[in-house]
């Protein structure tokens, strides 16, 4: 029995779309370089990753990567400016910065900052949603100088 | 010229593209396009490791060889295996006429001047002290006037700028293998005394003296050795006690004296002032100064692209002087303190040929005075060619002769592709064919190409269309008035043949008759006519000029005076304009003020009729 179709401004709309959207797994190396049973490293996969790769960013320093110098979150840099310098707008303006220029698999959802200027620490948690799995992530930064 | 090292194969990008290219063939990590990822961090530490690698065995390779490499220590390192020593800072010399003048009826009959007297000069507001090297004595008039002499009794007593400073060294055991070190980056090692003293608190010394100077060297010949070594200071060594000269035995003390100096920026002292009074029998008499000649012959160390030049044919020439380029290797390695450029040449390319000489020609810095040109190739002459030089050669010195070259530049200028005016671009233009000159030319052997100029013009601005330049070349003599004589004028190169348009041999004005006059060639002939400047020939046959060789001669020229100076220019047309090659002792320089930029407005419309 031929199956009938109707054309789509006839009002058919089983039709499938020819645009399709190619899912994408993400799997990076473990930084922390902790070892499986069988002496391989461990992976990161999916949010891991982009989770992973958020925090990188974010810890990273201007001029710390080979040839872009413009490259990071800069976040460390500002342990060591005056207290009064350091607006929180400021803060959460660096980091939507460096993740949209960098990580184009998050989108920033929200970042809170909160300074302790007392104990010379810095939290920042950045709330991010990934693109590919609409899964949301939080990451958490606590920055405090040792000496 | 150094080999500048090209990264762009060692690039970190590169390389990490590269690295990113592999991993694409696997499947188990996905994130190394991502720069955050641990991944990309990873690939950044293997290019960031692969690229400077890469760039260090490259850097390790071309400082490995004297033509590429960059430091200077590499240079000086490669330069003494070739027995070539770079100059180290030289000491500013002057001239000074010294006395004393002493009234008492018991004075002395002479009066020593000591060691290290010294005198200060101001250059550029800026105190120098200058001090004398040796002892110089005067001798008594008959009035008490005691003019200092040298050895070879001229009254011109050198100083030389510098501090005197003494390095004192125990020779320790043969086993130690000590080497003495000077660390002074600015030593003259040209004024290094070494006296070597048998034991610490002895006063008997034997004096030691440079290596380079050493026409033989035995098992007690008395030399030293001294080196700059990669910190930029200075090493003394000596010999072994068997091939390479005498050693200095332990518990010897090594006293050496030398002046460090400031270099060139002591230059151009000329009023000086002595530090202190001269003592003679207890009493104070004031040091009477005449400056002789001002302060010249100072520089500061031989550069890299000096040395990278010189070591090569230094070692070429072996410590010989057989080619022409051997004169000229061990002059510069000598005395390039005083010397633009050097040039030697055989007697049998002389004209006229003079087999048995050897011609050399000297050009010396600027500022150097007579006295010193004559003391240089005294010394050249005593140090060098009696020494090193192929027996019953003799060395003849010959002044460089100065071609000048008159150049008329015309170019098509479009003022709509710039805001700069027509006048202010012939100005550039001008410049730059000063500039040109002085980059490219001035030196013997200096090729003038005049494509190479115009080359440069079209590309000094776009609104250059195109541009053309006629030469000549122009040489001066100092005729003598009032005299009928007859003068030879050299050019070196050929000259063109004559035609029915244009003037070949043009000359300077002159006053002759009491008529204001000028020498020209005949159209379509080699004879030389005088004219006054109302075209009335003058004098019908004043000489005549050879193409061939180069060679103007006038016969029975007898000017009254000469218009501007007592310089008369005589300007030819080059048989060819391109290419002027100037030959033995001469120099190419520019008549500047014969040169003329002109533009010629041209906006690149089609003209519709000529």
């Amino acid at each position: 029995m031929p199956l009938r179709a109707f054309s789509i401004e006839d009002g058919n709309l089983n039709t499938k779309s020819v645009s399709v959207a190619r899912s994408r797994a993400y799997s990076d190396i473990d930084l922390t370089f902790a070892k499986k049973a069988n002496n391989d490293v461990f992976k990161k996969n999916d949010a891991g990753a982009v989770k992973q790769s958020v925090k990188n960013i974010l810890m990273t320093n201007f001029t710390e990567k080979p040839f872009v110098p413009g490259y990071g979150g800069n976040l460390s840099a500002l342990l060591f400016a005056l207290d009064t310098d350091v607006e929180e707008d400021d803060i959460i303006q660096q980091v939507v910065t460096a993740i949209e220029a960098y990580e184009p698999r998050a989108d920033v959802l929200s970042v809170k900052v909160r300074e302790l200027p007392e104990q010379h620490d810095l939290r920042i948690t950045v709330t991010f949603r990934i693109l590919s799995t609409n899964v949301i992530e939080s990451v958490d930064l606590n920055l405090t100088r040792l000496r | 010229m150094a080999t500048l090292i090209k990264s762009t194969s060692l690039d970190f990008n590169t390389i990490k593209t590269r690295l990113k290219d592999d991993l694409k063939k696997q499947a188990e990590f996905k994130d190394y396009d991502f720069e955050g990822s641990g991944l990309s961090n990873i690939l950044d530490v293997l290019a960031y490791n692969t690229h400077l690698n890469g760039l260090t065995a490259n850097f390790a390779l071309n400082e490995s060889f004297l033509n590429t490499a960059q430091l200077r220590s590499s240079v000086v390192s490669h330069a003494e295996a070739l027995g070539y020593v770079p100059r180290s800072f030289t000491a500013s010399q002057a001239l000074l006429n010294l006395s004393v003048l002493i009234t008492d009826a018991n004075r002395p009959t002479s009066v020593t001047l000591p060691v290290g007297t010294s005198f200060t000069s101001t250059v550029a507001g800026i105190s120098y002290t200058f001090r004398t090297l040796e002892a110089f004595t005067g001798v008594d008039d008959g009035n008490g006037l005691y003019v200092f002499k040298t050895k070879t009794d001229s009254n011109q007593i050198p100083v030389f700028e510098g501090t005197q400073k003494t390095k004192t060294f125990i020779i320790g055991e043969t086993s130690d293998s000590q080497i003495y070190v000077i660390p002074d980056t600015t030593a003259d090692i040209n004024s290094l005394n070494v006296k070597v003293f048998e034991t610490v608190g002895g006063s008997t010394f034997e004096s030691y003296t440079d290596l380079r100077k050493a026409i033989r060297i035995e098992s007690t010949s008395k030399h030293f050795q001294i080196k700059e070594v990669p910190s930029g200071t200075y090493e003394l060594l000596f010999g072994d006690g068997k091939s390479t000269g005498k050693r200095p035995v332990a518990g010897n003390k090594v006293v050496v004296t030398y002046l460090s100096v400031v270099g060139a920026t002591a230059d151009g002292a000329s009023a000086f002032t002595p530090s202190s009074q001269l003592t003679v029998d207890g009493s104070q008499y004031t040091i009477n100064v005449v400056t002789d000649t001002v302060s010249a012959g100072g520089s500061f160390k031989e550069s890299i692209e000096s040395i990278r030049q010189n070591a090569p044919i230094y070692f070429a020439s072996q410590q010989r002087l057989v080619t022409a380029e051997d004169y000229k290797a061990q002059i510069l390695a000598n005395f390039s303190a005083f010397l633009d450029d050097v040039i030697a040449w055989g007697g049998n390319d002389n004209v006229p040929v003079e087999y048995g000489n050897v011609y050399v020609g000297l050009k010396f810095k600027s500022g150097l005075s007579e006295a010193t040109q004559s003391d240089v190739k005294t010394q050249i002459v005593n140090e060098l060619t009696d020494n090193l030089a192929i027996m019953s050669i003799s060395t003849e010195f010959v002044d460089p002769v100065e071609t000048f070259l008159e150049l008329q530049t015309f170019f098509n200028f479009d003022p709509d592709l710039t805001n700069t005016t027509a006048r202010a671009t012939e100005n550039l233009v001008e410049t730059t064919i000063q500039n040109f000159f002085a980059t490219n030319l001035n030196k013997f052997g200096q090729v003038f190409r005049r494509s190479a100029i115009l080359s440069q013009i079209d590309d000094l601005d776009v609104a250059i269309l195109n541009s053309r330049m006629t030469v000549k070349a122009q040489q001066r003599i100092t005729p003598i008035t009032g005299q009928s004589l007859s003068y030879d004028i050299n050019f070196p190169m050929a000259i063109a043949t004559p035609d029915d348009v244009n003037r070949i041999v043009t000359s300077g004005r002159f006053v002759f008759n009491s008529r204001t006059c000028f020498i020209r060639n005949k159209l379509s002939s080699l004879k030389l006519e005088m004219v006054d400047i109302d075209g009335n020939v003058q004098v019908d046959n004043i000489g005549s000029y050879e193409t061939g060789t180069g060679k103007v001669s006038l016969v029975g020229f007898n000017p009254t005076t000469i218009e501007g100076g007592s310089t008369l220019k005589i300007s030819v047309t080059p048989n060819n304009e391109s290419t002027i090659r100037p030959l033995r002792n001469f120099t190419l320089d520019l008549d500047t003020d014969a040169l003329v930029a002109t533009a010629q407005i041209d906006f690149q419309n089609t003209q519709l009729t000529l």
